[in-house]
């Protein structure tokens, strides 16, 4: 047998892997869909000198992934309460981001360039609040692997040529028993930068929900628990509030 | 180098005093060099590291003018291409009120994105000295300090300070220590970071920026990215990279800078002839010595180069101590330049560190030995020349020959006549100058041959004030009038440039006053700042209904000002209601005519321009010009040229409503408000303080005051000429003791021979007095003759090529009156200590002496 011919199966196993790691992706969006969502946040910033601070947000979310409009607004403390900000994703490019600070009573475009920084001194960045496309990333099954007893898929997600990531390449690893990601890592130049750990996993009106989310920055050694609490689906929304004009309006 | 030790170090030993006094002309001349270009080089490179701090990484920066631009400029830089981060910025000074910190600069940037083109270094990392980012962001009282800043003040995390906003003062609340260097030493580490949607309130600028700072995509060059940026943007908008405001800035300063450069050459060329004068006398004393010499076989070289290396010697110690000195002196003139700047052109300047290129220091110290050397030569040249023989006959030497006389009168003759052609010439500028040039050569070719006449002429009133002393000073300086010839040539050149400058100075304020009679008439001006140069604040146009409302007052007038580029140039736009202000102003109109100025600009159909703009740009009435605004370019007609001083590279009178459309930009500078009749000035000025200034950050400020500071500004900018002037009259005077000091080492026989035969000590005093007073009257005679013919030329300079501005002919009476007994009691107490040398000296060496 030459060499080539050696190699045809490895190819063609390459190949199925790749497509069945889409196809677990898309599974786990497609059972994560609703028409809406709406829940109450708590937000834990612990620093790397373990010094804590918290604020409460409230989202709404119209639509599911790739053309969802989200809104973020914060609720406490007192000097942040009224923050808002808004997320709209399209399914070809990245997201458009307002942000509205009602003290100064101004909003303000967070440009493209500018979402590898962090959102309002979190561990997540700007990026991390997107939803992501699966036609704007490479998938490939690497392995199976258990996260905290709970056997998962082992996926790499690689952005493909013009979309713009802060991220060369992240790692996901879905639940087989009900396809909720359970962990993310994302790499920088092949170091891990921030890894999203995802746990309180509840079934909610039919959907499989983490409601609680850990996200670690490895680079500044800090971390920011997200707690979700009052989450409920497919609530009744209004186009018109996901615009820059209702996040203006509702102070 | 052996004829170094064995000669000239005994003679210098021997006469510490007149070389230490022959060196002090090259101290002066190199300190005040270095002393001028370190000030300013300090002030423009405290500028650019400012400017080059606060850049970080960005690679360009988009500005259009000193107008800024809407917002949507924003986006529109986003979409290219080639950018990679796009980053909006409003920079600004405000005062804070702490005590002895100056001002601090304001950077305000939006935090969400400005890190991918700043580096924000903080204390301890971001979340525990930026307390929270979001609630920097939440918050428009937030605050970032550097540590120095801090430090110096004693403000940590929630600390509190306070400045004026456009909505009254305000307090801010420290979010954030920046770690010292980096951008934190930008403006001398007063720097402070603030929200840009913050500033924008805090600042009055509307939904404004100031500039976008540009970072590039990889692999897309400076002129790539330059080039798309202007064709996406179009010709109103200025890409450059952020060394072009430091290009800008330095064509602000180079008015000033050339001015000082001339005058500390001029302090310096002084100089020149007190070395010339040393030399000269001390070859004169040394031709028994040098006689010698040759006659031991020394070659004609040899006693050149002794000479040459001497005055080497001296230059270079002259110049060591020269740097030393300026560079005690670089820090406060480098302070009072700042102020200067900041006070004429509005830019806020913080010039801690002082910068001085060593290649400068270098330079001074090679143009000091050169000028020593240069000065030298003569002397050296002649010294070489001495014959054995003709060394015994002493005295001869002193003496002008007829025919070196005549010689040097004829090349004055044609130097004269020369000058006279190059006037006729003058529209070729480079023949003006040359005239310059040959007048300056034909007043030092004159000099010794007038002195000697008029040390002829004032032998007789001498004679009649007192007989013996009077005869013997005039016949002191009529004997040996190479002695005197080029102190009095030094004290005819410092004495011209003082009347020269004096004239400049009251033709300037005069004019100044003449224009601001004419034009700064409001009662009141309603101002951002104190200053009035200041722009880093706005009113809004609003504003002027709320003047409008306040009893008592008659007319409001907006004033919006801002610089923008026009022939490369920075030009000051004035936009206002044109038609409104021309009904209550008296403009001198150099070309139009007073209808269609006052048709046409009104309607925005014309610009009118001040003359000075017109003069440096070679602008004439109905030509085009092309004004880039963010809009696209203006193109509008030169309607008028008046006479205007209120920017010193010229300005462009605009209509209000036109620099709105175009300048996207309806914010206000300056209210000029007019009283009814009747009502009291002092009673309006109040009614506005206290209706408009609890809410708003302004300064009322009443005529008087205006013209005041226009005044103090004016002064303060040919106060520091008088600097030069005062050093070069400095560097005479020195001359004149040391001109004494060699006269009375070289009439030691002489004076030691008439108290001999009865001669009182009084009387010798008295002789040495009288020639210093005769040395003085003469130098004063000749320098206000040369002074009226130098005023001539700085006037034409001014108005053609520096100032642009005309400047009526003045001869400065009042300042001669003032040098006549300044020069004369200088020059008499500059011949106190020659004077007591002569009387205390040992009779029985006097009259051994040679």
């Amino acid at each position: 047998m030459n060499k080539a011919a050696a190699l045809v199966p490895l190819v063609l196993l390459t190949a199925a892997w790749a497509q069945d790691a889409r196809a677990i992706v898309e599974e786990s969006q497609r059972r994560g869909r609703a028409s809406s969502q709406r829940y109450e946040g708590v937000l834990e910033v612990i620093g790397a000198h373990a010094k804590v601070s918290k604020k409460s947000w409230q989202s709404f979310r119209l639509g599911s992934f790739g053309e969802s409009k989200a809104i973020i607004r914060f609720t406490a403390p007192a000097d942040v309460k009224g923050v808002a900000l808004l997320v709209i994703n399209h399914p070809d490019r990245s997201s458009d981001q307002w942000m509205w600070t009602p003290a100064i009573g101004r909003d303000r475009r967070i440009a493209l360039q500018d979402r590898s920084t962090r959102f309002f001194a979190t561990d997540f960045s700007f990026e991390d609040l997107e939803e992501r496309d699966v036609n704007q990333f490479d998938y490939r099954l690497t392995g199976e692997e258990a996260i905290d007893g709970a056997p998962c898929w082992r996926i790499e997600a690689r952005p493909r040529q013009g979309k713009v990531s802060q991220y060369t390449l992240s790692r996901v690893w879905i639940r087989k028993a009900d396809y909720v990601a359970a962990l993310y890592e994302n790499l920088v130049k092949d170091k891990v930068a921030r890894r999203l750990h995802e746990t309180d996993i509840r079934n909610v009106q039919g959907i499989w929900t983490a409601e609680t989310l850990e996200m670690t920055d490895l680079r500044r050694n800090s971390r920011t628990i997200l707690r979700i609490e009052k989450l409920a689906y497919n609530v009744p929304m209004k186009n018109d509030d996901f615009t820059v004009q209702a996040l203006r309006r509702e102070q | 180098m052996i004829l170094l030790r064995l000669i000239s170090w005994p003679y210098v030993r021997k006469h510490l005093l007149r070389s230490v006094l022959t060196t002090a002309g090259i101290v002066l001349g190199v300190a005040l060099l270095v002393g001028m270009q370190g000030a300013n080089r300090s002030v423009l490179a405290a500028f650019n590291q400012t400017v080059d701090r606060i850049a970080g990484k960005a690679q360009l920066q988009v500005t259009a003018g000193e107008s800024g631009f809407a917002e949507d400029v924003l986006e529109r830089v986003q979409a290219v291409p080639q950018v990679r981060a796009a980053a909006p910025v409003i920079e600004a000074s405000v005062e804070t009120g702490l005590k002895g910190q100056g001002k601090l600069l304001i950077l305000a940037v939006d935090m969400t994105g400005d890190r991918s083109l700043r580096d924000y270094d903080f204390e301890n990392g971001d979340e525990d000295v930026i307390d929270d980012p979001l609630v920097f962001l939440a918050q428009p009282d937030s605050l970032i300090v550097t540590r120095e800043f801090a430090g110096r003040n004693g403000l940590g995390a929630g600390s509190r300070v306070a400045f004026d906003t456009m909505e009254g003062p305000r307090q801010f609340t420290v979010r954030g220590v920046l770690k010292a260097g980096g951008m934190a030493a930008a403006f001398g580490g007063n720097l402070g970071i603030m929200d840009i949607y913050a500033a924008q309130k805090v600042f009055g600028r509307g939904r404004h920026f100031d500039r976008i700072d540009i970072g590039l995509a990889e692999g897309v060059s400076l002129e790539q990215g330059q080039a798309a940026l202007e064709k996406a943007l179009g010709p109103g908008f200025n890409v450059e990279p952020p060394s072009g405001r430091g290009r800008q800035f330095e064509s602000l300063l180079g008015i000033y800078t050339t001015a000082m450069s001339i005058s500390s050459l001029f302090a310096l060329f002084v100089g020149v002839f007190i070395i010339y004068n040393s030399f000269a006398i001390a070859v004169t004393q040394r031709r028994a010595e040098i006689g010698i010499l040759r006659a031991l076989g020394a070659t004609r070289g040899q006693i050149r180069t002794l000479f040459l290396g001497e005055s080497a010697i001296a230059g270079l110690i002259g110049s060591a101590a020269g740097v030393a000195l300026g560079l005690a002196f670089t820090r406060s003139l480098a302070g009072f330049t700042g102020q200067l700047m900041e006070a004429i052109f509005g830019v806020p300047q913080n010039t801690r560190e002082i910068l001085v290129d060593p290649r400068f220091l270098l330079v001074a110290l090679v143009l000091g030995v050169a000028t020593s050397m240069i000065a030298a030569f003569v002397p050296a040249r002649n010294a070489a020349r001495v014959e054995p023989v003709q060394a015994l006959q002493k005295g001869k030497y002193q003496v002008l020959l007829a025919g070196e006389n005549r010689t040097r009168r004829r090349a004055a003759l044609l130097a004269l006549a020369l000058s006279l052609g190059c006037l006729a010439l003058s529209r070729y500028r480079p023949l003006f100058y040359l005239g310059y040039l040959l007048t300056v050569t034909a007043a030092l070719l004159l000099a010794p041959f007038l002195s000697l006449e008029l040390a002829r002429l004032l032998r007789g009133p001498l004679k009649w004030l007192r007989p013996i002393e009077g005869s013997l000073a005039a016949d002191s300086l009529i004997q040996a009038p190479r002695r005197t010839s080029a102190t009095v040539s030094a004290l005819m050149l410092s004495l011209a440039l003082a009347i020269a400058h004096g004239g400049v100075s009251l033709a300037s304020v005069q004019s100044i006053q003449e224009w601001m009679a004419g034009t700064l008439n409001p009662d009141l001006f309603v101002s951002t700042s104190e200053t009035l140069a200041a722009r880093d604040f706005r009113f809004p146009a609003a504003m002027e209904g709320e003047l409008e409302a306040v009893p008592g007052v008659a007319d409001v007038q907006p004033v919006r000002t801002a610089r923008v580029h026009l022939g490369g140039k920075p030009v000051m736009i004035v936009a206002t209601e044109l038609g409104r202000v021309y009904r209550h102003i008296h403009r001198t109109i150099i070309a139009g005519d007073a209808q269609t100025m006052d048709t046409l600009a009104p309607e925005g159909k014309g610009v009118v321009i001040g003359e000075n703009l017109s003069v440096l740009q070679k602008l004439h009435l109905g030509e085009i010009i092309e004004l880039p605004t963010p809009s696209g370019p203006l193109r509008l007609p030169i309607v008028g040229i008046i006479r205007d001083y209120s920017n010193q590279l010229g300005a462009v009178f605009l209509e209000r409503s036109v620099y709105v459309r175009y300048f996207q930009d309806d914010t206000v500078d300056l209210f000029r408000v007019y009283v009814k009749r009747g009502a009291a000035g002092e009673e309006v000025r109040r009614q506005i303080v206290e209706r408009l200034g609890g809410h708003r950050r302004l300064f009322v400020l009443s005529n008087r005051e205006v013209r005041d500071y226009v005044t103090g500004v004016a002064n303060q900018w040919l106060g520091l000429t008088y600097i030069q002037v005062l050093v070069a009259l400095m560097v005479a005077i020195l001359g004149i003791v040391n001109t004494l000091t060699v006269s009375i080492s070289d009439r030691r026989r002489e004076l030691g021979v008439l108290r001999a035969v009865g001669g009182l000590r009084a009387q010798i005093r008295g002789t040495v007095w009288m020639e210093a007073v005769a040395i003085g009257a003469i130098g004063l005679a000749l320098g206000t003759a040369t002074g009226a013919v130098f005023l001539y030329y700085e006037v034409q300079a001014i108005g053609k090529d520096i100032a642009g501005t005309p400047l009526a002919y003045q001869f400065p009476f009042g300042i001669v009156a003032l040098l006549v007994p300044v020069i004369l009691i200088a020059a008499l107490i500059s011949a106190v200590l020659p004077a007591e040398t002569a009387v205390r000296s040992s009779l029985v060496e006097a009259l051994e002496y040679e």
